[in-house]
């Protein structure tokens, strides 16, 4: 029998382990279950994880990091169907990964735990779960919504509609639906007839995911304009969600389906000499550790290790710095948030340290708090008011800036940049693109 | 004054506490005397196997028929204490197919039922069995906890009236005409619960009958008394692993030897164990091979353990004993039944009976077996009850698992608290508010730690052996001044400081044995946490001069009120 053949990093700490050691997930391949009790191993409590945790800073019943994590896998015995309901307090910003100074596997235990939390306790009726499975699969009601953009647009933006969604759904009517695109990127991209430059290589394969396809195309048509100009062939595979918001909400069988989906269209491209490029932070976060963390699918390995964030992609791969040197744009000031997804892959400092030398440009960074809103959780009616207060150190600091437009990669952290502040936001690939296009 | 005969038992291990609890029940006046706390000797020490008597179908059947018959006996009395984990014994194919089939007909002679699993089946079961195994055979052992187990033996005698005092060293037997009348005993803090730094006394217990249930210390009551009782004290190290690689307990189907076996116990794992006899019971040496052989001979069963982090280590007695003149050269081969030595027909000094040998599995039988002969020798004549009546926590128990969620706590945590109190669950964990969770690795909360306090005194290891405070892996690192706390202010700083050293270097001990990978992380983190916050690498307190804590802001807020305090921060603004 050819048990336990997992993958073999899918270790909680790559590359720190040898090929003896444990194999937490997925002994047997045929079975959803997952054991993470050994990952608690590498715990030794010093809480750095609670005090970076954002939501266990405003939220006095949310225990934190560490519980949900370590201690609660310790303490369960397989039999156990019982994790602690807090899981869903989690806003899942991952920041707790980078916090550890002992390579424990924060995310994956919560994000296991939050799985089997929805799997085994929560009731398939409640309100609670069939809002979360809406928000979750924000890409397939993204896709009704564009058939028709301006009446969607016009019945989510009513305040009677939102009024019905928080009272009915739980979606709070704080905030404003984003509109849907007239024209979706792929749309645009069928239009325009695909690549325009061909090349052996140098070749990249799209993740645009839902948000720039329905509601920004602008940022995929950037991204798209400005590889193509340093001479990228871009293809766009047929996709679906990256998966965050699902994880977000264990909804880990509707993630494990898209991920199988985008795993038959991404992997086979990947010997033909196609990295993989997302524009969107916790789009190539997802590929890059969440897809082999939790999923044990043909093709994953690969794609975790060749993805990439757009702009990380270029820096690693052309003279930037050099290109931007010899170009300007018009005089623009910009505060720019790095998203936790960001922060955890290493990219929280990169549009700053891109642009601060373009001529017109003034970028500064607002610091290193939360967003707040962590995709789907400050929408929930619940949560709305713990969003705003994780938030209000970065609507501080925005309206401290000297720019009145705020940048980041990524879109709900966007969403909430606007709702605090008013301010327009801006991708950095639009501004690459107004540089070098 | 009592007019029933009395009892004086000399050790609160497993089998002490048990004829305390029987004689008890039999209207008998008993008084127990424990040199430290509970737990303090053998039992405290061993790997928590509850015995299917599978380990001892092949060589030993007599035992193993004891084993089967008392294991179903403490699920039904001790169901808060045990854990029904089943048991495999794992074949591994260099092992004889001849000695498997041996320990299948053997444990079917013995009335223990068994199933043969294919590997596939044995590893759907574990899964972090070694990949190569051949097959296993399924037997019922379980997990039992040794501590609780005692403590509530204790609680059960009390509750029938006997009188129970740890912390109380017999320094001499009192023998007069040629007869044995009492014993002498040192209170190291006067009678009752054990205070830290209360003055020592010494008091005459006379009783009509005394029994020495001091396992492996039996030699040295015995010499007190004038009588050669001749226990071979064997050494076992177990080794605590941080997490349940198995939920069965495992182990190796081959003839004895070292290092043969895996015990879930509650968060941990405890593997075990080497058989070598030594001279004094309390001083042997603790070597690193002994750890190290536990690994590495068990990492063949469970590859993953080899990697795995251990919590710590430690070493027990196994009290055996066997007649004079059998002259048995390896400790392994020395039988693991029980002797009843009547000092009157062996020694001809009546009034004291010592029970040596045996297993924690079967301490009930042998309880009853002493109590039936105690009964005789005082003329009473009385059932033995203990076969049937639930110990204090364990009744109704079933029931109340349903009701866990209504303790206000977490999930885990309210499972560990309820699977640990039982039926006292709903007593202990509604009594105090607000109830936090005080060691996190334990998930024992507030309410937990002063029930136990009740009995223990100052004696933070008491609170330990109870609760399981401060056995996690940060070895507490996060609680153990946490649990001190709780002392406060009944008890003075000077006493509270005292408790807590004592737990802190407690802990220490067992932890040294296992400082390498992340526990040495967590060990240097403890000591760093403990060193800068509680001066513990200079303590100032320590020096004799004293504390001024008045001298120091105690943080209360003038109003009294801290939240209108904090609101009244947010208000002022900037400072």
């Amino acid at each position: 029998m050819s048990d336990a053949e997992t993958p073999p990093d899918t270790t909680p700490t790559p590359g720190e382990q040898g090929e003896d050691d444990f194999e937490p997930v997925e002994v047997f391949p045929e079975s959803t279950e997952m054991d993470l009790r050994p990952g608690a191993d590498n715990c030794y409590k010093c809480t750095s994880c609670d005090v970076s945790c954002p939501v266990a800073e405003v939220d006095d019943e949310f225990p934190g990091p560490k519980f949900q994590g370590p201690e609660q896998w310790r303490l369960k015995r397989k039999e156990d169907a019982s994790v602690d309901d807090s899981i869903m307090s989690c806003s899942n910003c991952m920041r707790c990964d980078d916090a550890c100074p002992s390579g424990v596997p924060l995310s994956q235990m919560h994000n296991t735990a939050r799985g089997e939390y929805v799997d085994e306790e929560m009731d398939k009726l409640s309100r609670e779960y069939i809002r979360n499975r809406i928000l979750a699969n924000y890409g397939t009601l993204a896709e009704l919504g564009s058939m028709f953009p301006r009446l969607t647009n016009a019945i989510m933006g009513n305040s009677l509609v939102q009024q019905i969604n928080e009272k009915v759904l739980g979606i709070t009517a704080e905030r404003e639906f984003p509109d849907f695109a007239t024209q979706t990127f792929r749309e645009w991209w069928n239009e325009r007839g695909g690549p325009q430059v061909r090349s052996e290589d140098k070749r990249v394969a799209y993740f645009h995911g839902c948000y720039s396809n329905y509601n920004t195309p602008e940022v995929g048509k950037a991204m798209v304009r400005v590889f193509e100009e340093f001479g990228y062939e871009v293809v766009v595979p047929k996709q679906r969600c990256s998966g965050t918001p699902m994880f977000a909400n264990g909804m880990l069988d509707d993630a494990k389906r898209a991920a199988g989906i985008n795993a038959e269209n991404f992997a086979g491209l990947i010997p033909e000499g196609y990295d993989i490029i997302a524009s969107c932070t916790s789009c190539s976060m997802s590929l890059r550790q969440e897809y082999p963390e939790l999923f044990d699918i043909d093709g994953l390995e690969d794609i975790s290790e060749h993805t990439y964030e757009a702009m990380e992609y270029l820096r690693i791969h052309e003279d930037l710095d050099s290109a931007l040197a010899d170009t300007s744009v018009s005089e623009q000031s910009f505060a720019y948030h790095a998203p936790c997804h960001a922060r955890n892959q290493g990219l929280d400092r990169q549009a700053v340290e891109l642009f601060r030398d373009l001529d017109g440009v003034t970028i500064e960074d607002v610091g290193d708090s939360c967003s707040g809103i962590s995709g789907t959780y400050g929408w929930k009616e619940e949560k709305y008011d713990k969003s705003m207060q994780i938030g209000a150190d970065m609507f501080d600091h925005m309206e401290h800036a000297d720019g009145n437009v705020g940048m980041t990669e990524c879109p709900t952290c966007s969403m909430q940049m606007e709702h605090g502040t008013g301010y327009d936001i801006k991708h950095p690939l639009q501004l690459l693109e107004e540089a070098l296009v | 004054m009592s007019t029933s005969p009395s009892v004086l038992v000399i050790g609160g291990g497993s089998t002490g506490t048990g004829i305390a609890r029987d004689l008890a029940m039999r209207g008998l006046d008993v008084t127990l005397v424990e040199k430290g706390n509970l737990t303090h000797g053998t039992t405290g020490r061993m790997h928590g196997l509850l015995h299917s008597g599978g380990r001892y179908a092949v060589s030993d059947q007599a035992s193993a028929k004891e084993c089967i018959v008392e294991n179903r006996v403490l699920r039904r009395i001790a169901g808060h204490c045990v854990e029904m984990t089943g048991g495999l014994f794992v074949q591994r194919p260099e092992d004889s197919d001849e000695y498997f089939e041996k320990k299948l007909e053997g444990c079917r002679e013995c009335g223990i039922p068994v199933e043969v699993l294919s590997a596939e089946e044995a590893r759907e079961q574990e899964p972090y069995l070694a990949k190569d195994i051949k097959r296993a055979i399924r037997v019922p052992d379980g997990a039992i906890d040794p501590f609780r187990l005692c403590v509530a033996n204790a609680a059960s005698a009390v509750e029938h009236g006997a009188r129970i005092e740890t912390h109380s060293e017999v320094t001499d037997v009192l023998v007069e005409d040629g007869e044995v009348v009492g014993v002498e005993v040192t209170h190291k803090s006067g009678t009752g619960p054990y205070v830290h730094g209360n003055p020592g006394e010494v008091e005459e217990i006379r009783a009509d009958y005394v029994v020495n249930a001091t396992g492996a210390w039996a030699g040295q009551i015995g010499d007190l008394a004038g009588v050669d009782v001749e226990v071979r004290p064997s050494k076992g190290v177990m080794t605590i692993m941080n997490t349940r690689q198995v939920d069965t307990v495992v182990n190796r189907c081959r003839p004895k030897g070292d290092a043969d076996i895996i015990v879930p116990h509650e968060t941990t794992c405890i593997l075990g164990t080497t058989d070598e006899e030594v001279e004094d019971p309390e001083d042997y040496p603790e070597e690193g091979w002994e750890v190290d052989l536990m690994i590495d001979t068990l990492s063949e069963l469970v590859p993953m353990l080899k990697d795995a982090r251990t919590i710590r280590s430690f070493w027990g007695v196994r009290p055996l004993y066997e007649p004079p003149g059998t002259g048995t050269e390896d400790p392994t081969d020395i039988t693991r039944e029980f002797f009843l030595l009547d000092h009157a027909d062996r020694d001809d000094l009546p009034g004291m009976t010592s029970i040596v040998g045996g297993k924690l599995t079967t301490y009930r039988m042998m309880a009853e077996k002493i109590s039936d002969h105690v009964c005789e020798k005082v003329g009473v004549d009385a059932e033995c009850r203990t076969a049937d009546v639930p110990l204090p926590g364990s009744e109704d128990f079933s029931v109340l698992r349903d009701y866990m969620d209504d303790f206000g706590l977490r999930s885990p945590i309210g499972r560990r608290s309820v699977q640990r109190l039982g039926s006292r669950a709903d007593d202990v964990l509604t009594s105090v508010d607000p109830n936090p969770v005080v060691c996190e690795c334990e998930a024992v909360t507030r309410a937990e730690i002063q029930d136990s306090l009740d009995t223990a005194g100052t004696d933070l290891n008491s609170v330990r052996i109870q609760t399981r405070a401060s056995m996690g892996n940060c070895q507490g690192a996060i609680c153990c001044h946490r649990m001190a706390t709780e002392l406060a202010p009944e008890y003075d700083e000077d006493v509270v400081r005292a408790s807590l050293d004592d737990l802190y270097q407690e802990r220490w001990k067992g932890e040294r044995h296992g400082m390498w990978g992340e526990q040495l992380s967590q060990a240097a983190l403890k000591h760093m946490l403990h060193a800068t916050t509680m001066n513990r690498d200079s303590d100032p307190a320590a020096t004799e001069s004293g504390v001024d804590f008045a001298a120091f802001d105690d943080g209360a807020v003038a109003d009294g009120d801290r939240d209108a305090h904090a609101v009244s921060e947010v208000n002022d603004g900037d400072y």
